[in-house]
């Protein structure tokens, strides 16, 4: 799984743990994957999964008093930043590592202006004065497609629709041409059509800046409008890594399979000729994080198990060129129908 | 066949005193230092001497093994009128408290329920929360002869407009909670809606403020007899017994700074009971780590 | 913006109504002839009418507080039953002491309150949070002459560094002036300080657990920025609230504070004419009182406008 030229950013064996009352939870188990400059990379799992656990291990976001990066290795541009010093990290974010959130209602401070959130930024890490950090910041939203940009750097979020807010949150995160800019969730709180939106304007911004993108969401529908690659996470492990061409042709994994069959499908062929299927979902529950998961996380819920599974965890190997799974059971899972 | 396991959690914990004590130990420990003011008050006549008792002999002694907190200009025991003195804050302060809710209470409910009694009703509230406290019950109080009833009074008057502003916002705030929308589309009856979803939600917050009440009025009866417009001279509270040994605080100092360290542990207890009750009770507040 | 103000101001008129209204009702609300208790209790039944007369009370209730609206009005808050003085001309005498304390008292209690809460809220649950705390518990609970007792004990008597009682006003000399502030700052200033540290801090950290600190940290900022002005900015509203209930501690505090430590201030004076029931001078304290805290509530309420751009527009 190397890609072409020197990944930017690699992460290694991470493993993140939360410290609860009932006990540490490991939301990260184990995730390697890496991401190549200008390259968009989509995580893709349901709720809990430790998606954006582990987009928060990468900006080591996560409050020291909940939890920790146990063990493994992020590098970013040849530079370990696990080991790395909290100013250095600090001049690292907003910067060259950018990160944007799931809720652009509250993810904006409501008593500044616009113009001083991504002003700010500019100023912080680029050193200039604020004059033109705030053109900076114009420009900004102007790129984002935020008409009169001049009032707007006047104004305050509360004035700002929901689909604004993340534009304008996109706009901070670029603002110093960041090589990656991490998304979690960034439509998921935006109604369908302004979610279409801003995926078009990130994908946009993607070919004019060659900003590396990591993509984080639990909607298939927007890996595949949006990614290059995709890895699909599960109860903290990696389950199958592919372009993302490549997935939706053929999953590997029963879990992306199961996803992908619960899909709902606006079919209006297969209604016209009566081959309508049933949303199918997936039996069971996710497991239980507190506990260290013995064989493969998903066994209890998948119709392939085998005794192996539920005893021995499968490694994580490339199945097909380029796409690989940790799965004992592939070659089962490929006989069957999809 | 798949097996699903999860984790079987017990349904009823068993309670465990010591478990209690330990996630609330600012609850705990105000209950223990109040329940032991509150035993010195109910027992002080048989562990204390006659706080009357005059003794000219022996007068500013300092403490002794004779008298544990010396005495005062007129040789009566401080350590006995301390003991005394514990009752009259106490009841001051949990009268005020329990009157006070009882009508912050009733009127907070009216104001939040019925339109018309609200506007009239606040600008009151308003009005007497304008006035200090202290000086809100000094007026009334010197409107008539001073006695504790009096003194019980004229301290609950400046507590409840508080008590009502709090029970008047939570009412608020529940009705126009869509479930008790669809209650009274449902043709739920008003007391039936006021004793089932109401009045229940405003328990918490209203005990809570009630402790602080408590501890403000203990305060302000102190203040008062302090000014000497309190409790009559010839009951000791710990307010009068300052007031009293304020001439010969440089000499002895001990008629001040006892019953001010009984005071302010009054105070305290009731404060700590207040923050851990509040902590406790508020479900915004999750437990981390 | 404007209309905002405006808003507020006409707000604060029934409140005074209010406390005119009571004010104006409060020595009629005393069981027994208004005029007898005024006179005391071995008065002779010809000094109670002349006292009666003198002060109106044989007219209507309506026609009695109409005139003493339009003498309010006036500037004319009546005249002193002991001393004979107009009540202005005796709270006016009597106000630079208690604006002296109350004003320092303000100042250093916000100044070290504030950044006390803010330090404990970032340090949550370490040892400074923990010290932080644990004086504001305390300072909430001790009394203010209790307090006050204490400092004079240890203060002035034991090692005399500081004046045991008395003022120095600032005309006599800036040092002694100060000197004499100190003491009773500290006593009446401590309860102060316990509730601003302690709202600083629970509206610190119910902002730092916020979406858009995420984002600040995110974007890589300051500490001391993310703290003071991305968090603080948003905390400020709860701070300043409690700012101005707490000037009505003040008050009540002053009053306390002035007779432990002998400052010929209001509050000694609304003291002394209480206990001897010379009620003109009360009803005009009472009300100067007042005007103070609606006063201070509407500029807090204003600078609400200030703080939160929410409510501006």
């Amino acid at each position: 799984m190397t890609a072409a030229a020197p990944p930017i950013l690699q992460v290694r064996d991470l493993h993140t743990q939360f410290d609860t009352l009932d006990g540490v939870v490991r939301a990260v188990d184990g995730v390697s994957f890496d991401l190549a400059a200008g390259e968009t990379l989509g995580i893709v799992g349901e709720s809990g999964c430790g998606k954006s656990v582990t987009a928060l291990s990468i900006l080591r976001l996560i409050p020291p008093r909940a939890g920790r990066i146990a063990s493994g290795s992020i590098r970013f541009e040849g530079r370990e930043l696990t080991t790395l010093g909290e100013a250095e990290m600090k001049s690292l974010r907003g910067h060259r590592i950018s990160m944007i959130f799931q809720e652009p209602m509250t993810s904006l401070n409501p008593v500044l202006t616009i113009g001083t959130q991504i002003a700010e930024n500019v100023v912080r890490h680029l050193h200039v004065p604020w004059r033109a950090a705030l053109e900076r910041a114009r420009e900004m939203l102007d790129l984002v497609r935020i008409s009169d940009s001049a009032r707007r750097l006047g104004e305050y979020p509360h004035q700002l629709s929901g689909g604004m807010r993340q534009r304008v949150m996109i706009a901070m995160a670029l603002s110093c041409d960041p090589q990656v800019l991490i998304a979690d969730e960034p439509t998921t709180a935006l109604d369908v059509t302004i979610q279409a939106q801003i995926l078009d304007l990130m994908l946009e911004l993607k070919e004019k800046t060659g900003t590396a993108i990591v993509l984080i969401t639990h909607d298939l529908g927007v890996v595949a409008e949006t990614t290059e690659r995709v890895v699909v996470m599960y109860a903290g492990r990696k389950a199958e890594e592919a372009s993302v061409e490549a997935l939706f042709e053929l999953p590997l994994h029963p879990y992306t399979r199961g996803l992908m069959r619960a899909i709902p499908r606006v079919d209006t062929e297969a209604d016209a000729v009566g081959t309508r299927t049933r949303l199918q979902e997936i039996p069971g529950l996710v497991p239980v994080l507190t506990r260290p998961i013995v064989g493969c996380a998903f066994a209890a819920r998948c119709g392939f198990a085998t005794e192996r599974c539920h005893i021995e965890a499968p490694p994580f190997v490339e199945a097909l060129p380029g796409h690989a799974v940790a799965c004992w059971e592939v070659e089962r899972v490929r006989a069957s129908a999809p | 066949m798949t097996v699903i396991t999860d984790d079987l959690v017990p349904l009823r914990p068993r309670f465990s005193l010591l478990t209690a004590i330990r996630r609330n130990p600012t609850i705990a420990f105000g209950t223990v230092l109040l329940a032991l003011l509150i035993a010195i008050g109910v027992f002080a006549p048989y562990i204390a001497g006659d706080p009357f008792k005059l003794s000219p002999v022996s007068r500013l002694r300092p403490p002794s093994e004779r008298w544990w907190f010396g005495t005062d200009q007129f040789g009566r025991d401080v350590f006995s009128r301390t003991m005394y003195g514990a009752r009259v804050s106490l009841i001051v302060g949990l009268s005020v408290a329990a009157i006070s809710s009882v009508l912050g209470l009733a009127l907070g409910i009216a104001c939040g329920y019925f339109r018309r009694i609200d506007s009239l009703v606040m600008r009151v509230m308003d009005g007497l929360m304008a006035i200090p406290s202290i000086l809100l019950a000094i007026a009334l109080i010197t409107l008539t002869r001073p006695g504790l009833g009096i003194v019980i009074v004229a301290i609950v008057i400046p507590e409840v407009p508080r008590i009502v502003r709090l029970v008047r916002a939570v009412v608020l705030s529940i009705r126009s909670q869509p479930y008790i929308e669809s209650a009274i589309a449902g043709g739920t009856r008003n007391t039936q809606l006021l004793l089932r979803h109401i009045v229940p939600n405003t328990l918490a917050p209203l005990i809570v403020q009630a402790t602080y009440v408590c501890a403000s009025a203990m305060l302000i009866e102190a203040g008062l007899s302090f000014l000497g417009a309190g409790v009559p001279p010839e009951i000791p509270s710990w307010g009068n017994i300052i007031a009293q040994g304020r001439s010969y605080f440089q000499i002895a100092p001990w008629t001040i700074l006892i019953p001010g360290v009984f005071l302010a542990a009054a105070v305290l207890a009731v404060n700590l009971l207040g923050d851990g009750l509040r902590d406790r009770l508020d479900p915004r507040l999750a437990r981390r780590l | 913006m404007t209309a905002y103000i405006a808003r507020r101001l006409f707000a604060t008129l029934p409140v005074m109504a209010v406390v005119a209204l009571f004010v104006f009702f409060l020595l009629r609300l005393a069981p027994g002839d208004p005029a007898a208790i005024i006179a005391g209790d071995d008065a002779t039944s010809e000094a109670i009418a002349q006292i009666r007369t003198r002060l109106g009370l044989d007219r209507p209730m309506v026609e009695q507080f109409g005139l003493y609206l339009l003498h309010l009005f006036q500037g004319d808050m009546g005249v002193s039953i002991f001393s004979n003085l107009p009540v202005t001309r005796l709270i006016a005498q009597r106000l630079e002491p208690t604006l002296a304390l109350t004003l320092s008292t303000l100042f250093v209690a916000v100044a070290l309150a504030i950044p006390a809460g803010v330090l404990a809220a970032w340090k949550a649950h370490k040892l400074v949070d923990r010290l932080v705390m644990g004086f504001a518990v305390l300072g909430f609970a001790v009394p203010v002459f209790v307090l006050a007792y204490v400092l004079i004990y240890f203060f002035a008597v034991q090692w005399q560094m500081l004046p045991v009682q008395g003022y120095q006003p600032i005309g006599e000399g800036f040092w002694p002036f100060v000197e004499s502030l100190i003491l009773p700052s500290v006593a009446l200033g401590v309860t102060y300080m316990a509730l601003i540290a302690r709202i600083t801090r629970a509206s610190m950290l119910e902002v730092l657990a916020q979406d858009y600190i995420r984002t600040a940290n995110a974007k890589g900022l300051a500490t001391d920025r993310v703290l003071l002005l991305h968090a603080l900015k948003n905390a400020a509203v709860p701070i300043v609230t409690v700012i101005g209930i707490g000037i009505a501690l003040l008050i009540s505090g002053v009053v306390i504070t002035e007779t432990v430590f002998n400052i010929p201030g209001l509050g000694r004076l609304t003291v002394d004419a209480v206990l001897k029931r010379d009620y003109p001078v009360v009803q005009g304290l009472i009300l100067v009182f007042a005007a103070v805290k609606v006063l201070v509530n509407l500029i807090i309420d204003i600078s609400y406008a200030f703080l939160d751009p929410r409510i501006r527009y």
